[in-house]
């Protein structure tokens, strides 16, 4: 009989035990390959950040507005390749509940800003010739049952239409995807000087820009020289990179990843100790056969490998089974809430790191029962009934 | 009667001979207790806050359709309209008691990560207490009227850094001196910064425009005729609602992270569960022999049974204690913050209530009743002649 088949066999042997570990184990992988899901995608905004792209918002406070003017002034600066801005809207569709994150914008600097949008060449010239068009993300074309070319009614809950009332009327002339799957696109964006035209208040205002750099090392020179252009103005900014906005918004929200990681600590110190102590019990149990073993010339070493082994065989059934019913549960959440998850998948890294755990897990575990079974005195053990 | 309670005693005194794995399964009972405990106490502790701040007197208005006050625009016509409508009530004076107020938001460093976080800045006159629950400044003073001072919410200061008393800060382009500090029984009011409407109007360009009207009401039911007006006026045509109501509709935001709470909770149990169960097995594994010597002597399958069912009860109700246990010592009273309807800084606390306490412990005994059960039969039927086994 070989090693393995040695480990297999010690494993099932008492099968009902066995099966509870498992279960334990189970559980703790489900819930890390549910939250470290969620948890890499709420950290999403930083990480899939561009590099070269910074953020400039009034230094009051994100939501307050600066001039239409500054947008020039800023094309002008050093460092810059391009420049543009984006208001926020407000916008819902029917009903106050269903919101819709809508943002008016300058469409060819904005697509160019952000190339991980994906939109088919013939709907973006669509889009960028007709004034009153506007595109929308996927997950928000699916909610709604929207399709290209049909008109949507927006009203906004900040903003009134010339025509009067607050609804505008918007052809679908896109819908947009992203590059990675936590690419956000759950908004619409349509053209600010439609936008702009349309409003009875708050004419020439922009909401904040957004600035690609020549190249990420100049960020803070370009971020600096954006500041100094305001300063003392009566809308000063704060220009920061993507990546640190992104941070400082979901911070807003509170240290969620904090929360999320230690519930999975919780999880995984759980099935430390169950399985520890059960491996630790279950091979005093086996006291005598290990002394057998010794006698018939297995090397302790070879003794601290066969329960090691099984333990970390136990861990990674177990994972590889959790880890698998969260990949189904992900995906079916991730299907059936895109519009208010969207980007819910579980990526590659977040699967590698659970198998790293796992054996993290395997070796730790194993390593007081595999000590004690490969010190084992055997004329000790042989006395014992 | 006598033989169950003489099993469960032998049974409960011999948990330290198996101290480790018993420890395992009340530890991980503990944890799943306190998990749940978490999302519990914080969504109940949000929508104490949301639900402390409304009153059924209070009308709140706001520009139709615009659902928060942030959004909001009325007019100083509109205002004087609100203040001659029926079912607003007056003060001694005769004079109405309706408070016009802006809110605009500003930056504030949150003292738990040092990063900035949206503070409401709310311009009120001099009707603003009248139109609100007990607010009482609790150090310093209120500002004066036309000048750069604020009053800041006991929360804001709790939360916040930079906003003690007799200091000076920059809010955008302007700067302020905190004069007093307010609270308003817990309500979202201490998460706000006050100071005058007028001042604001100026620094922040908005003519004589407001967002919200708050207006006492003669009487709760007073509310439908203010209703009426209201829809027969065509230059008004606003939102109306209770302030009970308005945030109340707020306090259902936590309600995803209870769902989630439970969804947690309830996976955890299972994996407790089988904790639980597996140290059952065990027990009763190694105890084979002394339960086959009492079925020998004449005590019952049922006291054997009672005496493995309790064992597992007792290890779950010391996890369900020592989770709500370390839940109250971590979570009670904690304040956070997060984003609320307006787009701001909510400050609330957690609060582990007793009925949170007890839902806790039902957990933990349920765990502890179904990993028990099996194990349990087991030892009542442990044959006799197991006592010869080795």
């Amino acid at each position: 009989m070989t090693d393995f088949g040695l480990i297999r066999h010690n494993l099932f042997r008492k099968t009902l035990r066995t099966i509870l570990m498992l279960v334990a184990i189970m559980i703790a992988f489900l819930v890390y390959g549910l939250l470290g899901s969620f948890d890499k995608l709420w950290n999403s905004g930083e990480d899939l950040a561009a590099a070269d792209r910074l953020i400039t918002v009034n230094r009051i406070n994100f939501t307050v507005s600066m001039p239409y003017a500054y947008i020039n002034r800023v094309r002008a600066l050093e460092g810059v390749k391009n420049a543009t801005w984006a208001n926020w809207f407000g916008g819902y569709y029917q009903e106050g509940r269903n919101q819709i994150q809508t943002f008016a914008v300058d469409p060819e600097t904005y697509l160019e800003a952000y190339p991980e949008l994906l939109l088919p060449d013939d709907q973006r010239a669509d889009f960028l010739n007709d004034r009153s068009s506007i595109i929308v993300g996927e997950p928000i074309a699916n909610q709604f049952g929207w399709e290209l070319g049909q008109t949507i009614p927006l009203k906004s809950n900040i903003f009134s239409n010339v025509d009067g009332g607050d609804t505008w009327q918007f052809r679908i002339a896109g819908i947009f995807t992203g590059e990675e799957a936590q690419t956000q696109t759950n908004y619409a964006v349509f053209h600010w000087e439609n936008f702009n035209e349309s409003i009875t208040f708050g004419q020439d205002l922009i909401g904040w820009m957004i600035i690609n750099t020549t190249s990420p090392d100049v960020n803070d020179q370009v971020a600096t020289s954006v500041d100094e252009q305001f300063a003392n103005s009566s809308a000063e900014t704060e220009t920061s990179t993507e990546a640190a906005f992104s941070k400082a918004f979901i911070a807003q929200i509170g240290n969620i990843s904090l929360m999320v990681r230690s519930i999975m600590a919780a999880g995984f110190l759980t099935i430390l100790m169950i399985v520890g102590t059960t491996m630790v019990m279950t091979i005093r149990e086996r006291t005598k056969e290990i002394a057998v073993l010794k006698t018939i010339g297995f090397a302790p070493a070879r003794i601290f490998r066969l329960v090691v082994g099984e333990t970390l065989l136990l861990v990674v059934i177990g994972g590889v089974i959790g880890l698998g019913f969260s990949w189904l549960f992900v995906k079916g959440l991730g299907a059936s809430m895109e519009a208010f998850l969207p980007g819910y998948v579980m990526t590659w890294d977040v699967a590698l790191a659970a198998v790293a755990i796992m054996i993290g897990l395997g070796l730790v575990t194993g390593f007081f029962p595999a000590f004690n079974a490969m010190r084992t005195n055997i004329a000790e053990a042989m006395g014992k009934e | 009667m006598d033989q169950v309670f003489a099993v469960i005693a032998l049974t409960l005194r011999t948990i330290p001979n198996r101290i480790w794995m018993s420890a395992a399964a009340v530890l991980s009972v503990a944890l799943v207790v306190g998990v749940l405990l978490f999302f519990l106490a914080m969504g109940d502790g949000f929508r104490r806050t949301l639900s402390g701040t409304g009153s059924d007197d209070i009308a709140m208005i706001l520009r139709s359709g615009a659902g928060a006050e942030l959004n909001s625009n009325i007019s100083r016509d509109q205002v004087r309209l609100v203040e001659e409508a029926p079912g607003v009530a007056r003060d001694a004076d005769g004079a109405p008691q309706v408070s016009a107020e802006l809110y605009v938001i500003v930056d504030g460093i949150k003292r738990a990560t040092l990063t900035e976080a949206n503070l409401p800045l709310r311009g009120v006159g001099p009707m603003a207490q009248a139109v609100r629950g007990p607010l009482t400044i609790t150090q310093g003073r209120m500002f004066e009227s036309g000048t750069n001072e604020i009053v800041v919410g006991a929360s804001v200061l709790r939360e916040f850094s930079g906003f003690d008393i007799d200091q000076e800060i920059r809010l955008g382009t302007a700067n302020w001196t905190v004069v007093g500090v307010f609270e308003s029984g817990g309500s979202v009011y201490e998460s706000e910064l006050w100071a005058d409407a007028t001042v604001i109007q100026n620094l922040y360009q908005r003519g004589t425009s407001f967002q919200s009207v708050r207006a006492r009401l003669t009487s709760p039911d007073a509310i439908g005729e203010l209703e009426a007006y209201n829809d027969a006026e065509p230059r008004l045509q606003l939102e109306v609602d209770s302030e009970k109501e308005f945030f109340a509709n707020q306090g259902g935001a936590m309600q995803p992270m209870i769902i989630v709470g439970w969804t947690l909770g309830i996976i955890m149990s299972i994996g407790a569960l089988a904790g639980a169960w597996n140290t059952m097995y065990s027990s009763v594994d190694s105890r084979t022999r002394e339960l086959a010597t009492l079925r020998a002597l004449g005590f019952s399958g049922l006291s054997a049974f009672m005496g493995a069912l309790t064992e597992s009860l007792f290890l779950a109700a010391v996890g369900g204690v020592l989770g709500a246990l370390g839940a109250y010592v971590l979570f009670d009273g904690l304040s956070a913050s997060t984003l609320g309807a307006s787009f701001t800084q909510v400050v609330f606390t957690f609060e582990l209530s007793p009925s949170l306490v007890l839902t806790g412990v039902v957990l933990a005994l349920i765990v502890g009743l179904f990993g028990g059960f099996f194990p349990a039969l087991r030892a009542a039927n442990t044959p006799l002649l197991a006592v010869h086994q080795g």
